[in-house]
């Protein structure tokens, strides 16, 4: 704050409510959104901002079962591990070839995976169905955790890259000297080096598949094998039929939250980072 | 490379090498790694991303229902395409969700940057606001809908101030509007994110300056503020620009059940795409991917567009 100034002018002490209004709005849904988790369906209308006088935990049960948001919570999180973990291993070599190593292709490279990431998915969605087909990945978690290993490259590598590009140089010369093969460089130095970056990609992956929908509408057709997406979209076609039971709808959608919202809350500041800062360099 | 490699009459162990020389044995051994590196990455990006883009381009030239042969159309998918009135609605919402939630997103998030600029507890209010962001598009749908549901919050809150018929928001007129206010919300915080990030990299004395001059608020956003940002606003449309055309599943949970639709009044492109290959009684493989290029084509034009509007000498400070 500037010291000339005494009190702060009009526009911001108009701005501040308005500021924490808009922030207080997003709590005030997340609140309310648990608290409705725990109601019955009447008391949802009836007192949509009253606590619960008795907590319903059997939502919860109902979700876990009719829903089968157990299994769909054990799909997502082998599938999203498994994807984050392929990502890295195939992304992080890359991106520090072409950032470190320097040849004619390193620009060309970079811009081309770049490109990726101003493609829809509706653009490469219909190949890739009938591909899948063809080997007889559709339904099948395997080809769906291929088709998000291979379209988190993008992003990834794109991420890492400008990762890599900001360790410094004197390292790998220091290895060089002490007689290090390129390689050993690579998998001794450098990857612990960027351990800080290959987590926040890791993280930003894991948070994008949790609750992935297009991909697994299309390319997932059996119950048993349904994401946490598709398990509450289920959910909201049993509704239709059996009449509303928005306890459990709420539980099941605290179910896909709830996860993100403990993730946000202990990395928040480098999920952030993660997904803002390579605009502003 | 430039330089010219000399090789030297007695091998050198040891000895340090520029890292730019050709001899260089730590360059030689590096180099050697490039493409071992780059390739498996690349090959699963050209043949998941590249090939499937370009075949797309064949199919969309094409009339198929995803098997048997394909019959060679032409441009009659695009022709079709032109004339489907629900195909008009599409696209129609597709440029008013990028422009005027766009417009809404960012006038927001200019003015919750400035105002958190300068205030306390902003990094609590930053991570609140930029938290709709991270979560899955189909419960922040289903969140936004019961608030408006005709019993909701929203109704429950007009009848208390005295509004007796509250407007049936979830209706086929009123839901493209309810939508594109959640997309508001959901959007302005990471928005914000990077402008309050760009901003905070203009050196204070230049508002000190300011100050000292007497500007107020406006014209220290005018000339100070809005110029030295303006790379980032251009980075920050080109990433909008991107993200509001692929926009799926908010809109798509709408409909309320997995296998079933929106009403097609609400659709944008990439609703129209999925709907004609997959969630229609015969598939029309050609007119998804007719949309499809028609995404892309939107997507590249706004880019080149925006590069230009935004193509300016760089300001040092």
């Amino acid at each position: 704050m500037a010291t000339t100034r005494r009190f702060p002018g009009p526009s911001k002490l108009l701005g501040a409510p308005l500021a924490w209004l808009f922030a207080l709005f997003s709590v005030a849904v997340a609140g309310w959104m648990l608290l409705t988790s725990l109601k019955s369906t009447r008391a949802i209308f009836a007192e949509p901002w009253s606590l619960p006088t008795s907590p319903q935990w059997d939502n919860y049960a109902r979700a876990w079962t009719a829903s089968d948001f157990a299994g769909a919570t054990l799909n997502t999180v082998v599938l999203v591990v498994g994807t984050a973990v392929a990502t890295i291993a195939l992304s992080a070599p890359a991106a520090y070839a072409l950032s470190r190593i320097l040849t004619r292709w390193n620009s060309g490279i970079t811009a081309f995976f770049a490109l990726g990431l101003g493609i829809p998915a509706q653009v490469i969605i219909l190949p890739l169905y009938v591909m899948m087909n063809e080997l007889y990945l559709v339904d099948s978690l395997t080809g769906l955790w291929i088709l998000y290993v291979a379209t988190s490259m993008p992003f990834t590598v794109f991420f890492l890259t400008g990762f890599f590009g900001s360790l410094p140089r004197e390292l790998e010369e220091a290895a060089a000297l002490d007689g290090a093969s390129a390689n050993r460089t690579f998998w001794q130095i450098m990857l612990p080096l960027a351990r800080s970056g290959i987590i926040t990609a890791m993280i930003l992956n894991i948070i994008q598949h949790w609750g992935e929908t297009l991909f697994g509408l299309i390319f997932l057709q059996s119950e048993e094998k349904a994401t946490l997406s598709l398990a509450l979209l289920g959910f909201l076609q049993r509704m239709q039929y059996n009449g509303a039971d928005w306890g459990g709808l709420f539980a099941g959608v605290c179910t896909v939250v709830l996860p993100v919202l403990a993730c946000y809350i202990w990395l928040g500041r480098r999920i952030i980072e993660g997904m803002t800062l390579g605009s502003v360099k | 490379m430039a330089a010219t490699a000399v090789r030297a009459t007695e091998p050198t162990r040891r000895q340090p090498a520029a890292p730019a020389e050709r001899g260089s044995p730590l360059t030689r051994g590096r180099r050697r790694l490039f493409w071992p590196f780059v390739v498996p990455a690349l090959v699963l990006y050209v043949v998941f991303y590249v090939l499937p883009a370009l075949a797309t381009g064949w199919i969309s030239l094409n009339k198929w229902a995803g098997a048997g042969p394909m019959e060679f159309a032409g441009l009659d998918n695009y022709r079709r395409l032109l004339l489907d009135p629900v195909f008009q609605d599409s696209f129609a919402n597709t440029l008013t969700i990028l422009f005027v939630v766009g417009g809404a997103t960012f006038a927001l998030s200019f003015l919750l940057t400035m105002i958190l600029r300068d205030m306390a507890g902003r990094k609590a209010v930053r991570a609140i606001i930029f938290f709709p962001n991270i979560v899955s598009g189909i419960v922040l749908s289903i969140l936004w809908g019961f608030l408006f549901q005709a019993e909701g919050v929203v109704n429950q809150a007009l009848r208390a101030f005295g509004v007796d018929s509250p407007p049936n928001w979830l209706g086929t007129d009123n839901l493209f509007s309810v939508i594109m206010i959640g997309l508001v919300w959901v959007q302005t915080g990471f928005f914000t994110t990077i402008l309050m990030a760009a901003v905070d990299r203009i050196p204070k004395d230049l508002y000190e300056v300011c100050d000292l001059e007497g500007a107020n608020a406006w014209q220290r956003f005018r000339n100070v503020t809005l110029p030295l940002m303006w790379d980032v606003v251009g980075v920050c449309a080109v990433l909008w620009s991107i993200s509001a055309i692929k926009i799926f599943e908010f809109i798509y949970a709408f409909a309320g059940a997995a296998g079933q639709l929106p009403p097609t009044k609400v659709w944008n492109t990439a609703l129209y795409a999925y709907a004609e290959a997959f969630a229609s009684g015969v598939p029309k493989y050609g007119s998804a991917a007719a949309t499809g290029m028609v995404m892309l084509a939107l997507v590249g034009v706004l880019v080149v567009l925006l590069r230009r509007l935004f193509r300016r000498d760089p300001v040092q400070f």
